[in-house]
């Protein structure tokens, strides 16, 4: 079942269509990530799907409670970590769960203020509040940003035991690393419109397969491209014992996802 | 209702954490007592008499126009408001917490100049406490609504300050608090009348009650209530 259904979602500003028809729908429990470059139209999407922004015509339906962590969010300087907690949890009539306060170091920071706290420990306090609702579908937006490793690692472990807990995760994310550790289908944005839908491996399959092969030999480096892995690698084999010249080391890059992101996004894929 | 409560208490104690409002409705107060009171009764003895309404007029003025503004502005302003919007917490619960608090530090800090004006500047206790502490709490809301009306409708902090110093300044400079009002130009006289400073210092010195003096009140609190609806509404679009 889907827990969101978008059809025909458009939005403009003034004269400017920053949506133009989007049409996806995302499947109960899985994480879903929104891509685009800068003014895609990412963030009034998950605006207008948040409920958070009107938009011109289409609909959402959402099939579940919402939790949402927004890009730029802030707190009264003065309230703690776990007063901020208390208070959302109290208005949403939950009780926040004792895993996901220890699993997000609230407990660390229950005495600190949130001018005290840092970007990552920021990040983590308004996922635990985005978490209050106790939501079945979860909105991240740039959930990663201004993260250090550390804090990025930490987050991507959070929000894979949410997966495994049954909730569904729609993020936009800029980090194709991220996007390509964490989700399980992505859709890429592209002035307005859907450009790309489905997993990150089939994002691969429709720009195409090409291979760069590195061969590192005694008398040095040599690169070779392919759209057939196995047979090039097997006839590169063959061809270089049959000269005698013995391999040191051999690497495949079959292109990053960052790469087949900006060919659909400049509509090349 | 419980959610209520804590976030009434939270803010109460956010509101001691921030220095900004213990200097607007504690400190600066308390100080221009101390010093202006002693002036005061130095020069005109006569001002003893009225010591305590006028020095509560300027505290809860000073404590609302200058305190409140900048803690709506951090709400509505900026992000505060889209976390609350995002996640189940009503608008409305920014303005109103905040302005709960704000009326509770402002009648603590009237309570301790109407205790410390006697012992300290011989300063009269007003005819009829019950009525003076009514018509105080009347004059605070009243001032609050006005303050609200600004923290809503500017989203700049600095502009902010700046709006409610030129609110506050002629607030109290045409208030009759310094001076007697009637002393002033006929136009600055009728500018006064506009700000609640004037008809709270009337009604919290009148030896008798006087609905024309209320009324003022009233018609001020009402617009600053539908304005304040109005810019919220709009704030949540």
């Amino acid at each position: 079942m889907d827990a969101i259904q978008v059809r025909g979602l458009k939005k403009s500003y003034g004269s400017h269509t920053v949506l133009k028809g989007l049409d996806f729908c995302v499947r109960q429990g899985e994480i879903f990530a929104l891509l685009g470059v800068n003014g895609a139209g990412k963030t009034t999407t998950l605006e207008c799907v948040e409920g958070l922004r009107s938009y011109d015509s289409g609909g959402v339906s959402i099939h579940g409670k919402t939790g949402i962590q927004l890009q730029s969010a802030s707190m009264p300087e003065h309230i703690r970590a776990m007063e901020a907690v208390r208070l959302f949890s109290k208005w949403n009539k939950t009780v926040p769960a004792d895993g996901m306060l220890d699993a997000l170091g609230i407990r660390e920071l229950a005495k600190k203020q949130y001018y005290q706290l840092s970007t990552g420990q920021k990040r983590r306090l308004h996922l635990a509040l985005a978490l209050t609702r106790d939501p079945d579908i979860l909105f991240l937006d740039e959930p990663t940003a201004g993260l250090d490793v550390e804090g990025r690692v930490s987050l991507h472990a959070q929000i894979r035991k949410l997966k495994a807990q049954g909730k569904t995760i729609v993020l936009a994310s800029h980090d194709m690393a991220e996007v390509e550790s964490l989700c399980d289908r992505i859709a890429i944005l592209n002035e307005g419109r859907i450009a790309f839908i489905g997993t990150p491996l089939q994002l691969g399959e429709r720009v195409g397969k090409h291979y760069r092969i590195t061969v590192q030999t005694e008398a040095g480096t040599e690169e070779y491209a392919s759209e057939n892995i196995g047979e090039t690698l097997l006839a590169l084999l063959v061809q270089y014992r049959e000269k005698g010249v013995s391999i040191s080391d051999i690497k495949v890059d079959r292109g990053s996802l960052e790469q087949h992101f900006m060919k659909i996004a400049k509509g090349e894929g | 209702m419980e959610a209520f409560f804590y976030g009434a208490a939270l803010q109460w104690k956010m509101d001691i954490r921030s220095k900004t409002l213990l200097i607007t409705c504690y400190a600066v107060p308390l100080l221009f007592f101390a010093i202006m009171g002693g002036i005061f009764t130095a020069v005109m003895p006569e001002a003893g008499k009225t010591l305590i309404q006028s020095m509560t007029v300027f505290g809860v003025s000073m404590g609302a126009l200058i305190g409140l503004p900048p803690s709506l502005v951090e709400i509505y302003g900026g992000d505060i408001k889209k976390v609350y919007k995002a996640n189940g917490v009503p608008l409305y619960l920014g303005l109103v917490l905040t302005n709960l608090s704000a009326f509770v530090h402002l009648f603590i800090m009237s309570v301790l100049l109407y205790l410390a004006a006697p012992p300290v500047f011989d300063a009269a206790i007003p005819e009829n406490p019950g009525a003076y502490f009514i018509w105080l709490a009347v004059f605070i809301l009243v001032s609050l609504s006005i303050a609200s009306m600004i923290g809503l409708a500017v989203k700049d902090q600095a502009k902010t300050s700046m709006v409610s110093i030129l609110v506050f300044l002629p607030s109290i400079m045409l208030s009759g608090i310094m001076f007697p009002a009637e002393l002033l130009p006929k136009g600055l006289e009728a500018a006064g009348r506009i700000f609640p400073a004037v008809w709270g210092y009337r009604l919290m010195t009148e030896s008798a009650f006087q609905f024309a003096t209320l009324l003022p009140l009233l018609l001020l609190l009402a617009i600053a209530v539908v304005v304040c609806g109005i810019l919220l509404r709009k704030v949540g679009e």
